[in-house]
């Protein structure tokens, strides 16, 4: 349920959610800020946008945005990737310094979290951008779009970073019921397209009700979205709770909505809307697709899409995203809004703890800062950590450190497991629920899960009781000093 | 030479675009309607060479309908 709860914002964020009301804004204020490049050569679709996406997201601090408008084959077609690739462009859309550490990134998603009062401005049909086109007879996807191979042994052309919205085919009136999420669309037919989601997946509940009372499930692919959408799209969020109201409080600032031919509610200002319908038990061959683990998902059959219309804005741009062996744009898009309600829900119950780091491979490793409350306190937390919804399917490693170590710098966390980890004190519990294209799996969805304690020992455990740690100095005074350092650098005074 | 399916091998490929350049065709996107594998002939040879591409991402003789189900459907369907 919707509830009343608002963000307050600084200034620079409230400037920055009035400014940027779609993808094409965002691009427009990632150039100001130098995070926006168009890449100036003639380029083949394979390999060269998969090439230049992932060199554009080794840059994990600010990796730019890149626009490609010189495909060869597509002329006139442009491709955008990388937008939410890197924190400098995450802290560009919090209103927020590009350098701004990844620390505080997580607490100020943290600090507009859990706040869902909708946002919403209703346009008119016909007044909206994305109605400036609209193709209804003699669709061809392989031509509106300028697809390509994300992955060389991919089964085929893949839409990635689409936001897929969908009523409930039992409730399709129920507003918090309409589903948003991003699913990845394998392009079949001129006009056909698989979608794949599975049960434990909103989708997938929405798919198997449809079949099940022989329902029509009309879905609307926005591509080309307001940023902060495929960020709550992404993420979990309650089945009756709107990812449209989520994300308009996040950015605190209304989201302009429109409706779809279909019914969907779509937004007004996304480049592309492609307008598709359930084959009622009709699969086709799907797969494999290069995943957030690093690895190929097995070919599977999957449920199928009709196009029935497809609307788009002039001179549209198809925004996709590299995904594979990390770091990707996957990692960076995802991984805070994988955090957040991890820490939410542990801070609930415990208090204790500091900060989650859940940013690798959506939360496959984990790690989270706590103060002992007691001895084998930290173990506790984990075990409530494995519990949580996410939790449940993804966390498998998960490392506790203490509350004064910041799990998002690598170089504490190493010196937590150096000097605190004890090797037989580390826990394996086995057969555990396991997402499905873990390589890691012992069978698809069972696998074993680790937690290691890195936290300091106190009574009545005497281990490692006799060293006295040092006091490293940390805090404003160290983080202005650093700052004071860097324009001595820059050659200030 | 008649163009096949570079991951099953199968003849049954349907043409779904062609990239234009200059007035002249740059390259050409095909489907499987077998094994559902869609390529573009200007693509890498690991993509689209069954010579050069990896074995277990080949379909020679796999038998589709033994896949495995995501989400199984409901009933067959009409």
């Amino acid at each position: 349920m919707a509830t009343e709860k608002t963000v307050s914002l600084s200034a620079e964020a409230r400037a920055v959610a009035a400014r940027v009301g779609s993808l094409r804004d965002f691009l427009d204020y990632l150039g100001e800020h130098d995070q926006c490049v168009t890449w100036p050569d003639a380029i083949l679709p394979e390999p060269d946008i998969r090439n230049i996406s992932v060199a554009a997201g080794n840059n994990v601090s600010t990796g730019p945005a890149v626009i490609f408008d010189k495909i060869r084959g597509y002329p006139g077609k442009r491709v955008a990737v990388n937008v939410h690739g890197s924190f400098g462009n995450l802290a560009l859309l919090l209103g927020m310094p590009k350098t701004t550490p990844v620390r505080e990134l997580f607490f100020e998603i943290i600090r507009r979290w859990g706040s869902d009062k909708p946002l919403l401005e209703r346009v008119a049909p016909e007044k909206a951008p994305v109605n400036e086109n609209r193709v209804d007879k003699n669709i061809n996807l392989y031509d509106l779009l300028p697809l390509y191979r994300i992955n060389a042994n991919d089964g085929g052309f893949y839409i990635g970073k689409a936001c897929v919205v969908s009523r409930d085919p039992l409730e399709p009136d129920n507003f918090g019921k309409q589903n948003v999420g991003i699913y990845r669309i394998q392009v079949m037919g001129p006009d056909t397209f698989t979608l794949l989601s599975i049960p434990a997946h909103d989708m997938g509940r929405q798919m198997l009700m449809a079949e099940q009372h022989g329902k029509p499930l009309k879905v609307s692919v926005m591509i080309g979205n307001h940023p902060a959408m495929p960020m709550f799209a992404a993420t979990p969020v309650g089945y009756d709770e709107s990812e449209f109201a989520y994300a308009s409080q996040m950015m605190g600032a209304p989201l302009r909505l429109t409706t779809a031919v279909n019914g969907t509610d779509i937004l007004a200002d996304t480049e592309m809307v492609i307008e598709g319908e359930l084959q009622l038990n009709q699969r086709e061959v799907e797969g494999p697709f290069g995943e957030f683990p690093g690895s190929y998902s097995g070919v599977r059959k999957v449920p199928l899409f009709r196009v029935t219309s497809v609307s788009h804005r002039n001179n549209p741009i198809f925004e996709n995203i590299y995904i594979g062996k990390g770091w990707t744009e996957h990692d960076t898009l995802i991984g805070l809004n994988t955090s957040a309600p991890i820490y939410a829900q542990l801070k609930k119950d415990f208090p204790e703890v500091a900060a989650v780091n859940a940013l690798y491979q959506h939360g496959l490793t984990g790690i989270i800062s706590v103060k002992n409350r007691f001895s084998g306190f930290a173990k506790s937390v984990a075990m409530r950590a494995l519990g949580t919804p996410h939790g449940t399917m993804y966390l498998k490693n998960l490392i506790l450190v203490d509350e004064n170590v910041d799990p998002f710098d690598l170089n504490q966390v190493m010196w937590a497991l150096s000097t605190r980890t004890r090797a037989n004190d580390i826990i394996v519990i086995p057969n555990m629920p396991m997402v499905p294209i873990d390589p890691a799996a012992e069978v698809p969805g069972k696998g074993h899960r680790l937690i290691i304690d890195a936290t300091s020992f106190m009574a009545p455990d005497n281990l490692g009781a006799d060293p006295h740690l040092v006091d490293r100095p940390m805090g404003p005074e160290i983080d202005a000093l650093m700052q004071r350092l860097n324009e001595l650098q820059k050659g200030g005074a | 030479m008649k163009t096949i399916c570079p991951r099953c091998e199968s003849p049954g490929v349907t043409q779904m675009h062609a990239g234009m350049e200059n007035g002249q065709i740059l390259w050409r996107v095909w489907h499987c309607k077998d094994c559902a594998y869609t390529w573009r002939d200007s693509e890498p040879a690991e993509s689209i060479d069954p010579k050069v591409r990896p074995a277990w991402a080949q379909m020679k003789g796999v038998d589709i309908d033994s896949l495995r189900q995501v989400i199984p459907p409901a009933r067959k369907p009409t």
